[in-house]
């Protein structure tokens, strides 16, 4: 008896709060949240190979999709480096041109904790470096020699501007191929370069809450 | 009866401190019991083992022995709180305390091995055919012995000649191809005595995984020869010459790729003791060490695919001056200089280190029962700051049963040359190290070549020295006595290593790779308590057990843990989630727990003897497996395991010894993560008495 009254009660504030909401804001787009499975971003040349070289895999968060559009990207990958469409080119080989206006920075936290884009912090590409660092503990994964292989930093969260002005938050997974749990030298060696990520988009242009 | 009375002779010189403290009644049974308890490490002059502040542990001929241990580690490895591990290039270094094996300074008669070319001391250069007694004394102990002291000290004593003349021929051969034969002769006459110690050490190697073209352990062979001269001039003067010549070659096999590694060690050593007076007694040490190492890979066809090589040199005068003048006190005095230079490739210079130093020492009473020691060491240097290392030791005997002690020392370990002048690039994935003595400059040159983005820190920052990295080592301890039979000891231990030196990014560079310096950056905690026990259970059998529980942490870690800062995930699919300080395990290769066990028996009528030893450690990580770079409880660690020896010995004739073994009966192995443990090695060994 007593606990139904409970259960009411709370289902009642909770459908009052929901209409309130509903009936104030402007009607908003919802926040698209998916996971990416095996993003394969090959490259060629590095670790003595001579130069790194290959094209970007370029990712649309409008879509949620991989594209090969010049213009209609958000961030692409090549091997570990992760670049946004926004700024200037590093000048390595193959590099795409910058057409958008998008941004980037690391944010410490759980996806979830991660609620809200900072507009202070973001950096674009640039002709020193890009937004995301690349380099073991630099940016979004450490590399362990000993094991040769590559580690997403747990807590780590990539929070990105998009190239017309909307806000994406990443959290990189995996880089080897079905995100296995046991890292073993053969697929460290051979199914690398394949990114599964959990994402957040925020269509709303000028919402920076996902 | 000429014996009798040189035996005396020789007894009342080592035992001359002790003699002093007991009345002279009871000089006969006390020798007895001493003799063979005597430590030098601990004070610089010999001390009754039991009577000690510090903590000490003692491994006797008579153990190495009836263990047929052939190699320094193997022994270790099963003393309380030791433990040895590999470094990445395979050499065994020992842990203790739970500092790294480069904070441990290992000494052969008193004067150091060097020859540390990634940091670790290998032990398995160490033959102990001739070792008379291994001493190990726990505590930072820079106040006597400089640097590398911060976890404690670890002595090798050889036997010196004994009267008259004898020698031993002993060979031991087992699985895994490891063969052992050595040859010891000794001759003393009147004053003059020689002894010749000859070892040949053959290692087949394995292979544990046996597919990824990389063999667990290389085969490899060494030779020690170890020549002692001794001279006695009077009463008054002793002469001592000790050299010692290890060579060792390896065969590389990488990959299709062969090679070879080769080392020579070479090391001469001389003392002179003068007592002047009743009162002063003079010590006059030389010592030249030098250590060479080379290695090179090549393809098939005989192309270069790497090598390089390290060339060490230690010069070392000493100058000692002992006062005994005043009852039950021992003040000792040191005064000398390390004369340090390393050739070595990818170095940006020859370097040459010069390092005066003067150390003094009270050894004393007060009252019956208050043992202080106080000391204190001040090491002058051209190329790091400056050390002053004191120390000072308590030990209080409440009564026959029971005895409390406590130590407080400095310990510290100069940067090493690699860190001051390293000048290396890694070709095939671009990043650069450099020494903190070259980055500088070196910084300039890649800078004016272009390879350099971008500066992460201000050049001004290598204006400043490299500090050494030092410790705080604090000791408490409680011995319990209640018979010749039992006997117990407690110790507590923390210390306190600063300013550890660590690799840092010091610029990009324009591949996306980076540039390392090294700098003073990380603070360490380590911690814990070690209980030994003994018990004589009759004439003929012994049992002894030994444990110590651990914590190692670092400072920073611990810090980004308490902020919040680390994060995992359980699976690779999965949102990572914030960790808690408690979920931090501290460092690498650390076991909290590690244990020993020994049962030894022997049998008089039947000229035999046998043991079993069981050594146990609890489980550690080795790496960080879930990507943030700290060991916490969700990464994966290595099971902790068990390791039983066994060893039967009987002697037939007078003169005629044989043995068996069994290492690792259990035959454990682990080829993914413990390359150094080959699995179970079965033996046999022959001693010949000539």
């Amino acid at each position: 008896m007593k606990i139904e009254n409970f259960f009411l009660a709370v289902l009642s504030i909770l459908v009052f709060t929901a209409c309130d909401s509903d009936n104030d804001g402007p009607v908003l787009d919802e926040v698209a949240s998916d996971t990416v499975a095996n993003l394969f971003a090959p490259q060629s040349g590095g670790q003595d190979q001579g130069p790194i070289s290959g094209e970007f895999t370029k990712f649309d968060f409008a879509t949620g999709l991989e594209t090969t559009s010049a213009t209609d990207w958000d961030i692409a990958f090549r091997g570990t480096a992760i670049i946004i469409n926004g700024g200037a080119s590093l000048g390595t080989i193959d590099e795409p041109e910058r057409t958008g206006n998008g941004a980037a920075y690391i944010a410490t936290g759980t996806f979830v904790s991660v609620t809200e884009a900072d507009d202070s912090l973001f950096v674009q590409d640039s002709g020193s470096g890009y937004a995301i660092p690349v380099g073991s503990g630099n940016g979004w994964y450490t590399y362990e020699f000993m094991t040769n292989t590559i580690e997403p930093i747990p807590g780590r969260v990539l929070v990105i501007r998009t190239r017309d002005n909307r806000y994406a938050k990443i959290e990189i997974l995996s880089y080897y191929k079905d995100a296995p749990e046991q890292i073993t030298p053969e697929i460290a060696a051979d199914d690398l370069r394949y990114y599964t990520f959990n994402y957040a988009y925020q269509p709303n242009e000028g919402v920076a809450q996902f | 009866m000429r014996h009798l009375v040189l035996t005396i002779c020789f007894l009342g010189q080592v035992l001359a401190i002790q003699a002093q403290e007991k009345p002279q009644d009871s000089i006969p049974t006390i020798i007895m019991e001493a003799l063979d308890e005597v430590v030098l490490t601990a004070t610089r002059t010999e001390r009754q083992l039991s009577s000690l502040p510090l903590p000490v542990q003692i491994i006797k001929n008579e153990t190495i022995r009836s263990t047929n241990a052939l190699r320094l580690s193997e022994v270790l490895n099963e003393q309380t709180g030791l433990i040895t591990i590999p470094d990445f290039g395979g050499v065994e270094g020992i842990q203790m305390q739970g500092l790294d094996s480069q904070y441990t300074l290992i000494l052969v008669n008193g004067v150091p091995l060097i020859g540390r070319s990634a940091g670790t001391l290998d032990l398995n250069r160490i033959a102990l055919g001739n070792v008379k007694q291994i001493e190990i004394v726990k505590g930072a102990s820079s106040s006597l012995y400089g640097s590398d002291a911060l976890g404690g000290v670890i002595n090798i004593i050889t036997e010196s000649p004994r009267e008259g003349i004898q020698g031993s021929i002993t060979h031991r051969s087992s699985t895994f191809d490891i063969h052992d034969t050595n040859f010891l002769i000794d001759y003393k006459k009147k004053r003059f005595g020689m002894s010749l110690f000859v070892d040949r050490y053959e290692n087949g190697g394995y292979d544990l995984t046996g597919e990824n073209g990389l063999n667990s352990l290389d085969p490899y062979s060494n030779v020690t020869i170890n020549p002692t001269i001794t001279y006695e001039f009077g009463e008054n003067t002793k002469l001592n010459i000790t050299g010692r010549i290890f060579s060792q070659k390896q065969d590389l096999s990488i990959f299709e790729n062969q090679g070879e590694a080769n080392i020579t060690d070479w090391n001469s050593h001389l003392r002179l003791t003068q007592v002047l007076n009743s009162k002063w007694e003079g010590l006059l040490e030389g010592y030249i060490s030098r250590y060479k190492a080379d290695e090179f890979l090549e393809t098939t066809n005989g192309d270069p695919v790497g090598a390089s090589d390290f060339d060490q040199l230690l010069a070392r005068p000493e100058l000692r001056l002992i006062y005994k003048g005043v009852e039950k006190w021992t003040w000792i005095n040191g005064i000398g200089m390390n004369h340090e230079k390393l050739e070595r490739s990818d170095f940006s210079e020859t370097p040459i280190f010069n390092s005066p130093y003067v150390y003094s020492q009270l050894d004393g009473y007060l009252g019956q029962k208050l043992n202080v020691i106080f000391g204190a060491r001040f090491d002058a240097h051209n190329s790091y700051r400056s050390q002053f290392s004191p120390k000072l030791a308590l030990r209080y005997d409440i009564n026959q049963t029971y005895a409390i002690k406590g130590s407080v020392g400095y310990g510290f370990k100069a940067p090493d040359f690699r860190q001051l002048y390293f000048n290396f690039s890694n070709s095939s994935v671009g990043y650069t190290v450099l020494g903190f003595n070259a980055a500088a400059d070196e910084l300039e040159e890649l800078s004016d070549q272009g390879q350099i983005a971008n500066i992460v820190v201000q050049p001004d920052v290598f204006d400043d020295d490299l500090s050494p990295e030092n410790s705080l080592g604090i000791n408490l301890g409680m011995s319990f006595t209640p018979s010749r039979e039992i006997s117990a000891k407690l110790n507590l231990f923390h210390n306190t290593i600063e300013d550890l030196i660590d690799t840092r990014v010091i610029a990009n560079k324009t591949n996306g790779q980076n540039v390392f310096s090294y700098f003073n950056v990380d603070e360490v905690i380590t911690q814990g308590l070690e209980v030994e026990s003994r018990w004589q259970v009759s004439e003929s059998i012994q049992v002894s057990g030994g444990y110590q529980l651990l914590v190692a942490k670092d400072q920073q870690a611990l810090d980004a843990f308490k902020k919040g800062e680390v994060f995992a995930r359980e699976t690779p699919t999965s949102s990572a989630f914030q960790l808690e300080e408690q979920d931090y395990f501290g460092l690498y290769n650390r076991s909290r727990h590690m244990a020993n066990f020994k049962l030894f028996y022997k049998n008089t009528a039947w000229k035999a003897n046998a043991n079993i030893r069981g050594t146990f450690r609890s489980k550690f990580g080795l790496i960080d497996t879930n990507g943030n770079n700290y060991l916490d409880r969700f990464d994966t660690f290595i099971g902790g395991y068990s390791i039983w020896d066994i060893a039967i010995n009987k002697s037939i004739a007078k003169n005629f010894e044989f043995g068996l073994g069994v290492d690792n009966l259990l035959d454990f192995t682990d080829p993914q993560n413990i390359s150094a443990i080959p699995g179970r090695i079965i033996y046999g060994k022959i001693n010949l008495k000539i």
